[in-house]
C-alpha cells in the first residue's frame, strides 16, 4: 500500500509538471473535439497527431495521446445526445435515450450524467491501473518467447471474437493485416516479402500508414457520403440533474465502471464493446426495459461510464504485457515504439516515471474533462456547426504532412491514399478495419517470437505446452474457440452487437 | 568578389554534363565545352585554391541514412552544427532511412558532386552492403570519394552471469565444449553486432546457436532475461547493466582498447589474435567533388571530433573519436570490403 502511493507520488510528481499539464490539457481537448466531431475518431486522431510527437518527450507524449483517446469518450457522447448521431464509434448506444433525453428537454441532465459518470469511472480505472499493473508485470516479467508467442494468439483469437460485427469478417480483416504485417524484410532469414523490388518497402510498411489511411483517410471520404441535415438540438437550459437523476443512474454508473474495467482488460476489448455490454447489461436488470430507447437516463449513465472505464483499462495489458488490447492501444504501442520504448513489463521498473507520470495524468486529465465539458458545453455545441468543408480538407492536409514526414518520401504519402482507398472500400463492405490494426501488429511479433522459441527450443514444438503459464493461454483460447463455435454463444454475440 | 572562383563554379555545372553517358553530340556544345574546359583546366589549380578558400557560398545538404533522431542523425547535425558556427552556412539534413542505408546512398551518389553534396554513413553501407545484398544501387568505390572517418562505436563481448566464462578463452572453451547449446543474440542479420558474432565464429570455430532480433532493445531484454547468453553490443546500451552486474563484460571488438573501460582487453589481446571489427562513423562525397574541397571538409571535420564539447556529446553517446584522412579512409575501406565479404561467404550467408 505504502508503496502505492509512492509510485502515485512519483506520478503526479510527473504529471503536475507545467509542460506536461499541458500535454494534457492539450490532449483531453483534442480529444473531446474529436469525440464531438462526429466522423473522426480517437484512432484516426492519435495515428495523425503521431508524427508530431516525434521530438516531444515519451512521457508528454504518451500522456498527450492517451488523453485524446479518453477525452473522445467524454466528447463523443455530447454529439450522441445532441445530434443523434455518434461522435465516434463508443458513443453509438449514447444515441437511443441521450437523444431522446434531449428532445424531451432535458439534454442538460443528460450531458452531466454523461460526464460525471465518465468522470468516476475514469478514477476508478486509474486506481485499477495502479493496483492491478505491478502484479501483472511482475508475472509478465517471467515471458519467454514461448509465453509471449501464446500471448499474442490468444489476443488476436480474442479480437475476432469480440469484434464488432461480422465473426468471418473480422477473421479475414485479421488474415490481411497479418498478411500486410509480412511486408518487408525477414528478420531470421533475410528474404524480402511482398516487397515488389520497392526499396521504401523493404523495412515493411509503416504502421502510421496504414492507421492513417484506414482510419483518418477513409472516415473522411465515408463521410463525406452521409448527406442530410445535422440537426442540432442547441437548447441545453439546465445541466443540473435532479435528484431522481443521481438516484436513478448512480447503479447504472457503478455496474458501467466494473464491467469497463474488466472489458477493457481483456484482450481484444477496450471502449466500444464496454459501452454496448453495459447498455445490454442495464436493459436486462431494469424493472421496466420498455422505456430503453425513449430516454432512461440509466441508458447513458452505464454505456458512457463503460466506455471511459474499457477506455483507460485497456491500458493494463499494453503497459504491462507491451500487448494492445485494441487498435488505439496499437498505436499507442507504436508511438512507444518510435520513443526508443520497448512495450513490456521492463517499461515500469526501467521508466517509473514515465509509466507513474502516464496514470497520474490520467486522474488529472479526468478532472480537466469535466471542467472541459460541462461549465464549458456551449463552445463544443458550437464547434458542431462547423461546415465539413473546411474540416475535412484540413484533416486530409494534416495527414499528409505526417505521412510525408515518417521518411521524407512522398511514397509514404501515395500509401496512405491508397489505403484510404481501401479504407473505404472496407467501410461499403461493412468491414471493421480494427481488427485488421491488431493483426498487423500482432502478426509479425507473433512470427518473430514463434521462431526465436523455436530456435531456443531447438526445433522442439512442445516447448509451448510444457511452459505453464504459455499451456495456460493455450487453453484459454481452445475454450474461446469452442465457444464461437457453440451455437448459444454465438447468438448472445449477435445480440449484444446488434442492440 | 574574386572571379576566379565563378568560373570553377561553371566549370563544375558542366561536369555532370560531361561524365552524362547518352549526351547528345552537338558540334557547337562540343566547341563551347571544350573552351570552357580548355579555360577552366588552365586556371584549375588556381581555381582549386580559391575555391576551397571560398567554399562553402550557399548551403551543404547531407544526406543522412537514417531517420531523425537515431545515432547517425545526431553526428550528422552535431557536425553540420560545427559547419555553420565555422563558416555561416547552413547544413540541411535529409533524412533517408530504410532498406539497410541502400535508399539514402543512392541519393547520394546520384548528388551533384560540388562540394555541396554529402553523405554521413557507418561502416556497414561501403563494408558490409556489397556482399549482402544482390541489386546494390550504388558502388561503394566508384560512386563515393572518401572524406573522413571520425568516430567510432564499440562493440562489446558481454555474457549473462550464468556462464561461468571469466575470458573470452574461456568462453571458446566452453562453448566447443558444449556445441549448439549457447544463443548468442545480434540486432538483426548484417548489422555491426552480428558480423563481429560472424567474425569471432570464423575464427574461433565456437559452435553456437544465433537469434536475430529486431534491432537492439529487444534482444537485450532476453540477454538480461538469460534466453540468450552472449552478445556483442554497443557501449551505450551495455555500460549500465555491466556496471549493474547484470551482465559480464568479456572484451572489447575494437583494434585498440577504448578510453570508456580501459581495463577490458581487445578480443584480440584476450585470445584471438587479428580479430578486429570496427563500427565506424564517417563522411564520404559524391566522386568527382573537388580535391581542395574533400581536404577543407576532412581537415574541418578532425578539427571538430576533438572539440571539447562535441568529445562530451560523444561520450555520452558510447562512442570516441577516430581520425582517418581521405587516404586513409580510401585504403581502409577497399581492405574491410574484402574482408567482409570473405567472412560473409564463409558463413555461408547467400546475398539477397
Amino acid at each position: 500500500m505504502m508503496e502505492l502511493i509512492n509510485h502515485l507520488i512519483l506520478g503526479f510528481g510527473v504529471a503536475l509538471t507545467p509542460i506536461n499539464l499541458l500535454y494534457c490539457l492539450f490532449g483531453v481537448s483534442i480529444g473531446t473535439l474529436i469525440g464531438v466531431l462526429p466522423g473522426i475518431g480517437p484512432l484516426a486522431t492519435i495515428a495523425m497527431l503521431l508524427p508530431l510527437t516525434f521530438n516531444v518527450p515519451a512521457v508528454s507524449a504518451l500522456i498527450m495521446l492517451a488523453g485524446i483517446y479518453y477525452g473522445a469518450m467524454y466528447g463523443g457522447s455530447t454529439t450522441s445526445i445532441l445530434v443523434n448521431i455518434p461522435g465516434e464509434a463508443a458513443s453509438v448506444v449514447t444515441c437511443l435515450d441521450g437523444y431522446q433525453m434531449a428532445r424531451q428537454g432535458r439534454a442538460g441532465p443528460a450531458l452531466a450524467i454523461a460526464a460525471l459518470g465518465s468522470f468516476f469511472a475514469g478514477c476508478v480505472a486509474t486506481v485499477i491501473i495502479a493496483l492491478f499493473a505491478p502484479p501483472l508485470a511482475e508475472v509478465a516479467l517471467k515471458f519467454g518467447p514461448a509465453e509471449y508467442f501464446s500471448l499474442m494468439v490468444l489476443g488476436l483469437v480474442s479480437a475476432a471474437v469480440l469484434a464488432h460485427g461480422s465473426l468471418l469478417k473480422a477473421i479475414a480483416m485479421i488474415l490481411l493485416g497479418l498478411l500486410l504485417g509480412l511486408v518487408g524484410t525477414d528478420v531470421n532469414s533475410r528474404v524480402r516479402r511482398f516487397t515488389f523490388g520497392i526499396p521504401d518497402l523493404f523495412d515493411g510498411i509503416s504502421f502510421v500508414v496504414i492507421a492513417m489511411g484506414l482510419f483518418a483517410f477513409a472516415e473522411v471520404i465515408t463521410n463525406l457520403e452521409r448527406k442530410g441535415k445535422r440537426v442540432v438540438l442547441t437548447d441545453v437550459q439546465t445541466l443540473l440533474p435532479t435528484r431522481a437523476d443521481l438516484k436513478a443512474s448512480w447503479k447504472a454508473v457503478v455496474r458501467g465502471t466494473g464491467l469497463g474495467s474488466l472489458l477493457g482488460i481483456l484482450p481484444g476489448g477496450g471502449a466500444i464493446i464496454s459501452s454496448f455490454a453495459s447498455y445490454t447489461l442495464e436493459k436486462r436488470l431494469a424493472a421496466d426495459p420498455s422505456r430503453f430507447g425513449k430516454g432512461a437516463i440509466e441508458g447513458v449513465a452505464g454505456p458512457e461510464s463503460a466506455n471511459n472505464a474499457g477506455a483507460q483499462s485497456s491500458f493494463i495489458p499494453m503497459l504491462t504485457l507491451g500487448i494492445p488490447s485494441n487498435a488505439v492501444m496499437a498505436v499507442m504501442l507504436g508511438a512507444m515504439m518510435i520513443q526508443g520504448i520497448i512495450p513490456g513489463p521492463q517499461v515500469m521498473t526501467e521508466r517509473p516515471h514515465l509509466f507513474w507520470g502516464l496514470i497520474a495524468s490520467m486522474w488529472v486529465g479526468n478532472l480537466m474533462l469535466v471542467v472541459i465539458n460541462l461549465p464549458l458545453i456551449g463552445i463544443w455545441i458550437r464547434l458542431l456547426t462547423v461546415p465539413y468543408r473546411l474540416l475535412y480538407p484540413a484533416i486530409l492536409l494534416f495527414c499528409c504532412i505526417g505521412a510525408y514526414s515518417l521518411s521524407n518520401s512522398s511514397f509514404e504519402v501515395a500509401l496512405t491514399a491508397g489505403f484510404g482507398l481501401l479504407g473505404y472500400i472496407f467501410a461499403k463492405l461493412d468491414c471493421e478495419p480494427a481488427p485488421l490494426l491488431l493483426g498487423f501488429i500482432l502478426g509479425p511479433m507473433m512470427e518473430e517470437y514463434l521462431l526465436r522459441a523455436m530456435r531456443l527450443s531447438r526445433g522442439d514444438p512442445t516447448v509451448f505446452f510444457t511452459r505453464p503459464i504459455s499451456l495456460a493461454m493455450l487453453v484459454a483460447v481452445a475454450f474461446l474457440i469452442l465457444m464461437i463455435i457453440a451455437p448459444a454463444v454465438r447468438r448472445k454475440r449477435k445480440e449484444v452487437f446488434h442492440e | 568578389m574574386n572571379r576566379l572562383p565563378d568560373v570553377a563554379v561553371i566549370f563544375s555545372r558542366f561536369k555532370p554534363i560531361l561524365s552524362r553517358r547518352r549526351c547528345l553530340v552537338n558540334m557547337k556544345l562540343v566547341l563551347r565545352l571544350a573552351s570552357m574546359v580548355l579555360a577552366a583546366v588552365v586556371l584549375t589549380s588556381a581555381a582549386g585554391d580559391a575555391l576551397a578558400q571560398t567554399y562553402p557560398t550557399k548551403y551543404i545538404r547531407v544526406f543522412v541514412p537514417a531517420p531523425a533522431g537515431g545515432g547517425t542523425d545526431i553526428l550528422a547535425r552535431i557536425i553540420g552544427q560545427k559547419f555553420t558556427e565555422k563558416w555561416g552556412q547552413q547544413v540541411v539534413i535529409e533524412n533517408r532511412g530504410g532498406a539497410s542505408g541502400t535508399i539514402a546512398a543512392e541519393m547520394a551518389a546520384k548528388s551533384a558532386p560540388d562540394g555541396y553534396n554529402l553523405f554521413m554513413l557507418y561502416s556497414g553501407i561501403l563494408t558490409i552492403n556489397p556482399s549482402l545484398l544482390k541489386k546494390l544501387p550504388y558502388d561503394p568505390i566508384k560512386d563515393f570519394t572518401p572524406v573522413a572517418i571520425f568516430v567510432q562505436v564499440p562493440n562489446i563481448l558481454v555474457v549473462h552471469p550464468s556462464v561461468p566464462a571469466k575470458s573470452v578463452k574461456e568462453l571458446i572453451a566452453l562453448a566447443k565444449s558444449k556445441p549448439g547449446q549457447l544463443n548468442c543474440a545480434s540486432s538483426g542479420i548484417g548489422v555491426s553486432n552480428y558480423m563481429c558474432m560472424e567474425l569471432f565464429k570464423s575464427m574461433t570455430g565456437v559452435d553456437w546457436v544465433h537469434i536475430p532480433y529486431k534491432g537492439g532493445a529487444p534482444a537485450m531484454i532476453d540477454l538480461l532475461g538469460g534466453q540468450v547468453q552472449v552478445m556483442f553490443n554497443n557501449l551505450v546500451e551495455l555500460v549500465p547493466h555491466i556496471k549493474a552486474g547484470k551482465l559480464r563484460a568479456l572484451a572489447v571488438a575494437t583494434p585498440k582498447r577504448i578510453s570508456a573501460m580501459p581495463d577490458l582487453p581487445t578480443i584480440a589481446e584476450a585470445g584471438v589474435p587479428g580479430y578486429e571489427n570496427l563500427l565506424w562513423y564517417g563522411m564520404v562525397a559524391p566522386a568527382g567533388t573537388p580535391k581542395e574541397i574533400i581536404n577543407k571538409l576532412s581537415a574541418e571535420i578532425l578539427k571538430i571530433q576533438q572539440m571539447p564539447d562535441v568529445k562530451e556529446r560523444l561520450n555520452t553517446m558510447g562512442a570516441e573519436p577516430i581520425d582517418f584522412t581521405p587516404e586513409q579512409m580510401d585504403a581502409y575501406i577497399k581492405a574491410e570490403m574484402a574482408k567482409w565479404a570473405k567472412v560473409i561467404k564463409e558463413a555461408g550467408i547467400q546475398p539477397e
